[in-house]
């Protein structure tokens, strides 16, 4: 598997002195080139922390993360980042958020409009394109967002939490329309998240973290489970009655749960 | 706002009604107070009148022009100070460091504490009370626009530079429009206190303008004239306001909250 992010060493304290709070130890691991890399851990384990790193956000306090063998060094159009809040331009349209990123990157206006068009209805959102963000749901909002981010045909996608803020039907759509959208343009993915259920489903691996300070507790091989046909290409509820799928997100509870509670420590 | 039912409706009309009926009913009917002191709705009508036909050397879209000029002209002088000043300290810490400290010091002075000096560097002309007006106004307008652009999500200004824009286009296309409406609620505030402040600055010194007929009706013993030229100021004061709100729902149509379509 040839390897489009590497983490070396990456490492983030905050404060000084004796505020000084470690967040993420040194942490070493790599993201294949078209790989679902799905990352759970309690609250306050570094996750976000790791996640704004690789956006290029935050700069980590030792070491350096690596794109394609290039160091990153900040944000940018490359690193494409879809928030929980999902963050849209209240001021802009369905259409103009979208266009956004294309725009002020010096796209052709033809294929800017080309584009646009292709991931507005990718994303199910004809028909809004002149809405305003305040007009849609949350779900719709969220489409917004993974339609502006996906029209920049990233080498990351990056994802904090995404789906958190929707509730549970709006949720499994989405994440089987990603998967839809993810499919049609294989990037790599880091996608943060407190739910068990979406990992199991989604990921191709599953990195549990520790609490805080965050550091990897265990790398979860979920293709090795599921085969060459990945469970996620069929509906969520049809895999969730799949005793492979139930066994795996027990495995992977247990190790999160134990981080949450301390059970290991006593 | 709430939508207005026809029972809300006559709630409000009735605030306005009883009010004038009591002062009808003091003045033109019980005669219970001096037309002195209060004057009958009959005998302000009759001042409304006069004023209009022509007082004091003017008629009445002179005074109002005499008035309306100076606060537009110290109005818009504050804006185009105001509100790139305000961004800029908001933007440029170094900036921020410069003003701030001369700021907080004027700040606390209330705009017609500024009068003598404004007569005493300006003369009793048009430019000082242009002067006062641009002092009272600044105010609203500079706060308002560095505390909208201080408070930009920054989540929206790291979805900004994840999607690739530079600082410059963060400003223009993330910051401002994000700001515009505190920005505009800043403006409008400070309108109201420009037209408050040119009338303040016309009771000290003016030949024309409404605050004069205010000051003149009180030298001359005409208590209608006084009146009508209030009635005047509420009444421009409140047109302006509608004005501005009807300008804030044209610019900002993407801040308006409308029935969900999921």
């Amino acid at each position: 598997m040839s390897h489009s992010i590497v983490y070396k060493d990456v490492s983030m304290s905050f404060g000084h002195g004796k505020n000084r709070v470690e967040a993420l130890s040194p942490t070493n691991f790599e993201i294949g080139d078209q790989e679902f890399l799905m990352i759970v851990g309690p609250s306050g384990c570094g996750k976000s922390t790791l996640l704004h790193i690789t956006a290029g956000l935050m700069k980590p306090t030792t070491g350096e993360v690596r794109l394609d063998g290039m160091p990153i060094t900040g944000p940018g159009p490359d690193k494409a980042l879809v928030f929980q809040n999902f963050s849209l331009f209240p001021w802009k349209t369905v259409r103009e958020n979208v266009e956004f990123g294309l725009r002020i990157n010096g796209i052709s206006r033809a294929e800017r409009r080309e584009r646009v068009a292709k991931y507005i209805r990718l994303t199910g959102l004809e028909g809004f394109e002149d809405h305003y963000p305040r007009q849609l749901s949350g779900g719709m909002q969220q489409r917004v967002a993974i339609a502006r981010s996906f029209v920049m045909r990233p080498r990351v996608l990056l994802m904090d939490e995404p789906f958190a803020a929707l509730d549970a039907q709006n949720r499994t759509i989405m994440q089987e329309e990603l998967v839809k959208i993810w499919a049609e343009q294989r990037t790599a993915v880091l996608f943060i998240t407190h739910a068990v259920e979406e990992a199991v489903y989604l990921a191709d691996r599953i990195m549990v973290m520790s609490r805080r300070p965050g550091r990897i507790k265990e790398i979860i091989d979920v293709n090795a489970v599921t085969g060459p046909e990945h469970w996620r290409t069929r509906a969520l509820n049809d895999v969730a009655a799949d005793s492979r799928f139930q066994a795996l997100r027990h495995q992977v509870w247990e190790s999160v749960r134990s981080e949450i509670s301390g059970d290991e420590r006593h | 706002m709430r939508a207005m039912t026809p029972k809300r409706l006559l709630v409000s009309v009735a605030g306005i009604l009883l009010p004038l009926l009591c002062w009808w009913y003091a003045t033109d009917v019980a005669r219970l107070v001096s037309p002195f002191i209060l004057p009958a709705p009959s005998a302000v009508l009759d001042g409304l009148t006069r004023i209009s036909g022509g007082y004091m050397g003017s008629s009445l879209t002179g005074h109002f022009v005499a008035s309306l000029s100076v606060m537009l002209t110290g109005y818009l002088l504050a804006l185009l100070v105001g509100v790139p000043l305000g961004v800029a300290m908001a933007w440029f810490p170094a900036v921020d460091r410069l003003f701030g400290p001369l700021l907080m010091v004027l700040r606390p002075i209330p705009p017609p504490a500024w009068i003598p000096l404004a007569i005493l560097w300006f003369g009793i002309g048009l430019s000082g009370k242009v002067f006062i007006v641009f002092v009272a106004a600044v105010v609203p307008v500079l706060v308002n626009a560095y505390v909208g652009c201080r408070e930009v999500p920054p989540n929206l200004i790291a979805a900004g530079r994840t999607l690739g824009a530079r600082n410059r286009t963060i400003l223009l296309e993330i910051v401002l429009p994000s700001a515009a409406p505190v920005i505009l609620t800043g403006a409008r505030i400070s309108l109201g206190i420009a037209w408050a402040t040119i009338v303040a600055a016309e009771l000290v010194v003016a030949d024309r303008g409404f605050g004069f007929l205010i000051m003149n009706g009180y030298r001359n013993f005409e208590a209608n004239i006084m009146a009508g030229g209030m009635l005047l100021i509420g009444a421009v004061g409140v047109l302006m306001n509608i004005g501005f709100i009807l300008v804030e729902r044209v610019l900002l149509r993407w801040n308006h909250r409308e029935p969900q379509d999921e």
